[in-house]
């Protein structure tokens, strides 16, 4: 039992461990009850060496322990280390200890630390719904203004995360397991790619946009058919967002599609509202690969608009998509989406049929597709 | 420093728990910016040959060794090209060394069938008593020789020599000078005290576990879990941490997979796999509590060529989400808290011990900086990439702080110039090997060290 240990199972700040450790053994030496403990103590101080003062700090046993303090011209600090029942030949179950404790707990390592750190703020929101807590903890003692000057990354990423936060939490709660994971999992790959992308783009405002869009997504498992009118509008919806990180030239486009689709997406908008919270960890995934595939899904959906082809996956389409994307299903059925929001402009109830059909069909198999990637 | 002050709390830990123990805020840092932008390569182009660094050095530092040389052997003296020698007269003349050495170990040798000789395995040191000095400049070389220290300068240092050419078509020197301390830099040091720890070598993947629990009291020390409150409230003071390099061990390096069969590789993961997420564990620990730059080593995954850039994020994945991790290249040059602090992971300066009679590292440290030059055997026995339009090794501004990494041990010394700069050089210990790391308050520069032991098998010391 090492005072890390003690302060982590019990979650309690280490001084506290040490002086519990302390206390236990005074106790049990004076109850004489026989079990004989054996007491490793931490010992800092001043040491004379070669010339100049060296700072020591060593984890001695206890019959050392008068010796090494001896040996230090000044001690800075003595305490518990650990406290086990059998003799210790060397120092590994120490670090054994230590090591598997903070291994569980990676995320709060510095939770219980006499030292708080107002600058060790989380990065980018992507990487949020791991483990929100470090960073947003109340311990934060100082506005990380300081650690503004540190980096530029403080602010900027100080701001995404609460929200989002609340948002996968709630997220959480509602969602079976399995989708948020993949898509934790993809989210944390694609995160890795594409940060600079999403940080670049406006997240907040385009959050809301996302969440609806992966709400269309991830409806198409429980209402196919509802799910299908909501679908040209979450494209739009995705449109948006995307084509605002990507590209500029499609905005025109998707304002030009607002219009003409509002008496739909006034209805669809409040089941979007409703799910926003709840598909907002794939928001995240969908936004990661949203911007790269932005630009190839337009090229590819004006193919596919040409050939009015009803396949499936667009082989034959070009190139660009295939290259990259972490899966090429959803991207055919994105393309789709954009369709009508890239090159049409406003299309109306005839090519939404159309694409009813094809994105059913889509759907389906970008589901599948989907399901066999990260299932 | 922290011993003195710590004093009267020393056993405060050893009493039943008190109330709410105190946390201490850590010191914001203000005012750091990274100054290493030269020694970040953006696009890199191998087609260029090394020639040019040469050429764009002695340009360099041209001026500034004929400013020198006039103000140690008088205004008057006659600065010639290697070109307008004339027997007989003395004159100064500023170039680049050369020191032909029969014991550098030569690719074409190695490869070179008629000789048939096995190539020469590795020596500590590679000088001999026969190896020769020749001074260089832009079109002519001239050997070298008279009061020169042949054993001590290594190949590409730039300096001036005073002689005359004699009539062999020799230059006897009677004198040299380098380009001395850089022009110093305004001191703007934090009025309270401020610490950086400086560790290198921690030599994480190595088949040894020993030094383990010694990183990881290393790690507790300076996240505050470690020590009586007097001691935390010190390492609160820690502003910064250094990581100079090797932060994988030289175990980590299996090169023999290159040439194995691949069937036979296939399911084994690099030594180096293992090591970098322990790596990452550490680093974790330490950017939840204080602002770290990593600094790739010798042994470290990113390139071998200086300057080494930085480590990629994507290995880091933990400790990357924070914001207080910094990935730099490796010789790294910051301000913080307005001292700058220059250094590099060691390897410019173990590679002059290999080609020169200088054992001590601090000596080797010292003389780069009164050479003007962070790596002057960069091209020729380090691994260096092609600049041509600039080098920038070339020190033009004098550092607060110098220091260089994994070295055998602790060393540090505070040098004062005569143009008034001061600087604290310190030889940073490998910490796989001493256990030790370094302290560096930045009110007074100071350096003290700090060792780390735990008990083992046999007796502690």
């Amino acid at each position: 039992v090492t005072y890390k240990w003690l302060s982590y199972t019990l979650g309690v700040h280490v001084n506290q461990a040490k002086q519990m450790l302390y206390d236990y053994v005074e106790r049990k030496r004076k109850e004489n009850s026989g079990a004989q403990l054996h007491v490793t103590y931490l010992v800092a101080g001043n040491l004379l060496q070669n010339g100049h003062t060296c700072h020591k700090v060593a984890v001695v046993r206890e019959d050392k322990l008068e010796a090494m303090k001896s040996k230090l011209s000044t001690i800075a600090s003595v305490h518990v280390y650990s406290i086990q029942k059998a003799l210790l030949k060397d120092s590994s179950p120490l670090y054994n200890t230590d090591y598997d404790i903070v291994k569980t707990n990676l995320q709060h390592c510095s939770k219980f630390s006499a030292i708080l750190c107002a600058a060790a703020v989380r990065r980018t929101p992507p990487d949020a719904p791991r483990a929100p807590a470090s960073a947003q903890s109340p311990q934060r003692q100082r506005d990380p203004d300081a650690a503004g000057a540190v980096n530029g990354h403080g602010p900027p990423a100080a701001k995404p995360p609460p929200q989002q936060h609340k948002g996968i939490m709630g997220m959480f709660a509602a969602k079976a397991a399995a989708k948020p994971q993949d898509t934790h999992k993809e989210a944390k790959a694609e995160a890795k790619e594409a940060p600079g992308v999403s940080a670049a783009s406006s997240k907040p405002p385009t959050k809301n946009n996302i969440m609806s869009n992966f709400f269309g997504k991830a409806a198409m498992n429980k209402l196919k058919v509802s799910s299908v009118p909501e679908q040209p509008k979450e494209e739009k919806e995705v449109v948006k967002p995307s084509v605002a990180a990507a590209e500029p030239e499609s905005s025109p486009n998707t304002v030009a599609e607002k219009p003409g689709k509002k008496p739909e997406s006034a209805r669809i908008q409040q089941k979007d509202k409703k799910s926003k919270t709840k598909r907002a960890d794939r928001s995240d995934d969908e936004e990661e690969r949203d911007p790269e595939n932005v630009k190839k899904k337009r090229k590819r959906i004006k193919q596919l608009q040409s050939d009015s082809s009803d396949e499936e996956d667009v082989p034959p389409s070009p190139t660009p998509e295939e290259e990259k994307t972490p899966s090429p299903p959803p991207v055919p059925a994105l393309k789709t989406e954009l369709e009508p929001a890239s090159t049409e402009g406003s299309a109306g109830g005839r090519k939404r049929k159309r694409k009813r059909v094809l994105k059913s069909k889509m759907f389906i198999d970008e589901e599948e597709g989907c399901m066999g990637k990260t299932g | 420093m922290f011993s003195e002050q710590a004093a009267p709390t020393a056993q405060g830990l050893l009493a039943p728990p008190s109330a709410e123990p105190p946390t201490f805020p850590r010191v914001p840092v203000s005012g750091y910016s990274d100054c290493s932008q030269p020694f970040q390569l953006g696009e890199r182009s191998f087609s260029r040959q090394y020639a040019h660094i040469y050429a764009v050095r002695l340009a360099g530092m041209r001026p500034g060794l004929e400013q020198r040389a006039r103000s140690r052997w008088g205004s008057d003296v006659a600065l010639r090209k290697l070109s307008e020698l004339q027997a007989g007269e003395k004159c100064c003349v500023v170039g680049t060394l050369f020191k032909a050495m029969q014991l550098q170990p030569s690719i074409l040798q190695e490869i070179s069938e008629e000789h048939n000789l096995v190539p020469q395995p590795p020596l500590p040191k590679y000088i001999q008593p026969s190896d020769e000095l020749i001074l260089e400049d832009e079109l002519q070389r001239i050997k070298l020789e008279g009061a020169i220290d042949v054993q001590r300068l290594v190949t590409g240092t730039i300096l001036a020599v005073y002689g005359a050419e004699q009539d062999d078509g020799r230059f006897l020197a009677e004198d040299h000078c380098f380009a001395d301390l850089p022009p110093p830099l305004p001191w703007n040091g934090p009025s309270s005290d401020r610490f950086v720890l400086l560790a290198s070598g921690l030599g994480l993947g190595s088949v040894s576990g020993e030094a383990l629990l010694s990183t990881q009291l290393l790690v507790d020390l300076v996240t505050g879990q470690l020590g009586a409150e007097g001691e935390q409230s010190f390492a609160a003071h820690i502003a910064r941490v250094i990581l100079a390099g090797n932060l994988l061990s030289q175990n980590t390096q299996s090169r023999d997979t290159i040439n194995k069969a691949k069937y036979l590789t296939k399911k084994t993961q690099a030594a180096s796999v293992e090591a970098v997420k322990m790596l990452d564990e550490i680093l974790l620990q330490l950017c939840t509590s204080v602002p770290v730059d990593v600094m790739p080593g010798e042994f470290d995954p990113t390139n071998y060529t200086l300057p080494q850039q930085p480590l990629h994020r994507c290995m880091l994945p933990l400790a990357s989400a924070y914001a207080t991790l910094r990935l730099v290249t490796n010789p790294y040059q910051a301000n913080l808290d307005g001292v700058r602090f220059l250094g590099t992971s060691g390897q410019n300066i173990s590679d002059i011990f290999k080609y020169s009679s200088m054992d001590d590292y601090l000596e080797i440290l010292e003389w780069t900086l009164l050479a003007g030059h962070i790596s002057p055997t960069a091209p020729d026995t380090l691994g260096c990439y092609p600049f041509y339009k600039s080098d920038p090794f070339i020190l033009t501004e004098c550092p607060h702080v110098y220091f260089c990494g994994n070295a055998p041990h602790f060393q540090s010394k505070l040098l004062q110039g005569k143009e008034g700069q001061r600087v604290l050089l310190v030889t940073v210990p490998d910490f796989s090997a001493t256990q030790t790391a370094c302290l560096v308050n930045l009110r007074d520069l100071t350096c003290q060290p700090i060792t780390f032991s735990s008990f083992g098998a046999d007796s502690e010391d």
